[in-house]
């Protein structure tokens, strides 16, 4: 039964898709520690992800309750939820007893950096939300590790959510080294089962449709990034996943105006770790690319471009508008050097393409905005072909340029945006560039 | 409204036709209509590309299951996109994803003239699935359909390709009077056992013609 405890506190759960026996369920639920919960509310809303909007809450003929039943097609890839469906949860809160763990860090942080962190502690005795704005590489991660241990120590329970698998994975193994006696669990699509009660949880943003009252603080890092900022589901399971009152810290490079206006206590940190100033976007025309890579052709700039990072030997980045432009131009970029590898959204191989960038095995990778945000590569050079493609607002123009000069050996990469006409997000994105430097310098 | 599949907003384009015929609203957009791959021409058994009788085909012929069926038409590939499609239908249990390929699938099940028998269901895993996935298509396809066969426990799809070929008595009649034309409706083909097995017991029983239609061929 602990292991069941441990399992569902602060969570909301498939009843029939539990590690644990349907007997030990059962008696937990006649015992009175088990809550059990319709799937879909006769209010017509998703008890898991809150949906409820007529397009995703939809109607079927259902074998099982031999009726009209209703499925939420809104979280049906974490097992579908339906009105004969049941979610279970553990009806009293956990505990955790106040205790100074142990914090295997001894990192240096800057003034800015320091400053920062200073100020999230606060916000914590303060039990207040707390935006984190600061620009790409102004090492965001670190300055959370010592507020994180004085939350820790206090007994909270905190969950810290990133929209991508990749940014997840990444992190994890760094917070276990940093906390070596506190158990953290990894939750992201495909996850595994792990055992024990997790005081820290790191998750993809929509891991959090599955818990409810279950978090003292939540940190949202990249709480700009696609898919949160376009879905006010997951905002909801944002709120829902913490306890009532319980304080959000949220860590963006590009925040929108709305959070900048909905969270009063800032931190800002314009300056990068290594106190070089950002890359500044050059513009770079590129008339009818879109035509010429429908016709089988490079356009010339562009291939000026590729022929110098491939002579100079730096490692390139080029990103590209949509998956189907990626296509027609991989085999072009691969005539003028077979080993420039893809990536996009839908490749499996993903990870192990950027492994080999960032190992030096290949001159340049080709990709969507999937690689905008989360991987560093040392002296990495950035083209954005179609920078005034509207998919390309100004926050993913500042991500990709932010991907250039993070290393404090190489803090200058270049970035060039190659396009069809200035747009305006273009040019939002370089006066933010710029404002930032401005800033920073001071 | 918005594509079922990849969730964007589909631009609707008021048109003519819209006007004039009671057509059904697109359920998918139209990159992702792209995405599938229809099953090129070939076995006239079973539809597998390439040659006009397939090696799977020509074996099965010179077994107790020659001359069960009698044509037969699998609609598309098995590709990336279908993968993906048929496991949020099938397994993620999507049930409104019937309406993706339903109309084609009546079309080419009411060219056939026959009356249209879709593979069945065990009960008990109907129970667990919440709906038959090829009865929903072809009801949202408007074909009358008729249920003859009751199938036993096993599953095929958790066997091997050999273990397939070996199974029998899959399929038991529910007495129900036999047409004398029968198009066998199945989500996927693949090995050809489940439809011969039922098309078998189907003709011993006295059915003249059995042809097929598969939504897939794997």
């Amino acid at each position: 039964m602990k292991e069941l405890q441990d399992f569902l506190l602060g969570r909301i759960w498939l009843r029939e898709f539990t590690p644990f026996p349907k007997e030990m369920i059962e008696q937990a639920v006649r015992e009175g520690f088990v809550a059990v919960h319709k799937g879909i509310t006769d209010g017509l809303q998703c008890a898991r992800c809150l949906e409820n909007g007529p397009e995703k809450i939809v109607a079927f003929r259902c074998a099982r309750c031999a009726g009209q039943c209703h499925y939420c097609r809104h979280c049906i890839r974490m097992g579908r939820v339906s009105s004969c469906t049941d979610l279970i949860s553990w009806k009293e809160p956990h505990v955790i007893a106040p205790y100074s763990h142990s914090f295997k860090w001894n990192g240096e942080l800057t003034n800015l950096q320091q400053q920062a962190s200073d100020e999230l502690g606060e916000s914590l005795r303060q039990n207040r939300s707390h935006l984190v704005y600061a620009v790409c590489g102004a090492g965001k991660t670190e300055l959370l590790f010592p507020p994180l241990h004085q939350a820790l120590s206090q007994g909270k329970r905190i969950c810290i959510a990133a929209p991508r698998t990749d940014v997840v994975l990444e992190l994890s193994p760094r917070l276990k080294a940093v906390f070596p006696d506190i158990i953290i669990h990894t939750l992201y699509g495909g996850s595994t089962f792990e055992k024990g009660f997790a005081q820290l949880v790191m998750a993809t943003t929509h891991q959090l449709y599955r818990f409810q009252k279950a978090f003292d603080l939540v940190i949202v890092d990249e709480a700009d990034a696609f898919p949160y900022s376009y879905d006010p589901a997951l905002e909801r399971a944002v709120s829902k996943s913490l306890k009532p009152g319980a304080p959000v810290f949220y860590v963006s490079a590009t925040p929108s105006q709305k959070l900048l206006e909905s969270v009063p206590n800032q931190s800002k940190i314009f300056r990068r770790f290594h106190g070089h100033p950002l890359p500044v976007p050059i513009y770079q025309p590129l008339w009818n690319y879109k035509r010429a890579f429908r016709s089988n052709r490079i356009p010339a700039k562009l291939v000026e471009w590729i022929k110098q990072k491939l002579e100079q030997q730096e490692p390139f980045m080029l990103f590209f508008p949509t998956i189907e432009m990626i296509r027609q131009a991989e085999p072009l970029f691969k005539e003028m050097d077979s080993r420039i590898e893809a990536v996009h959204s839908q490749d499996a191989d993903r990870k192990e393409k950027v492994m080999k960038l960032r190992r030096g095995e290949i001159p340049g990778i080709l990709t969507s905005t999937i690689l905008e945000r989360g991987v560093t590569i040392d002296n990495v050079q950035v083209g954005v072909v179609g920078a005034d493609e509207e998919v390309f607002g100004a926050s993913a123009l500042i991500q990709m340029a932010g991907r250039a000069g993070r290393s404090s050996i190489f803090p200058d990469g270049q970035v060039i945006f190659f396009h069809n006409g200035v747009s305006w997000q273009m040019d939002n994105a370089r006066k933010l560039i710029k404002s930032y430097n401005k800033a920073g310098c001071r | 409204m918005n594509c079922y599949l990849c969730g964007n907003k589909m631009a609707s384009d008021p048109s003519w036709r819209d006007l004039f015929f009671l057509d059904k609203p697109e359920t998918i957009c139209r990159l992702c209509r792209d995405s599938f791959e229809q099953a090129p021409a070939g076995c006239r058994i079973c539809g597998a590309s390439g040659l006009e009788l397939c090696g799977e085909c020509s074996h099965w012929e010179t077994t107790e299951f020659a001359a069960v069926l009698d044509s037969g038409k699998c609609l598309y590939s098995y590709n990336p996109a279908m993968k993906e499609f048929f496991h949020q239908y099938k397994f993620l249990q999507d049930a409104v994803l019937a309406e993706v390929f339903a109309e084609e699938l009546a079309k080419s099940i009411k060219k056939t003239r026959a009356v249209a028998v879709p593979i069945p269901m065990n009960h008990l895993k109907l129970k667990r699935r919440t709906f038959a996935q090829v009865d929903r298509m072809l009801e949202f396809g408007g074909v009358d359909y008729l249920h003859l066969l009751i199938k036993n426990e096993e599953i095929q799809g958790e066997k091997t390709r050999e273990e397939r070929r070996e199974t029998r008595g899959l399929f038991a009649l529910n007495g129900h009077p036999l047409p004398k034309k029968i198009v066998l409706v199945d989500d996927m083909y693949t090995t050809g056992t489940t439809l011969r097995l039922a098309a078998k017991l189907l003709k011993d029983a006295g059915a003249e013609e059995i042809t097929f239609v598969a939504l897939i061929r794997a």
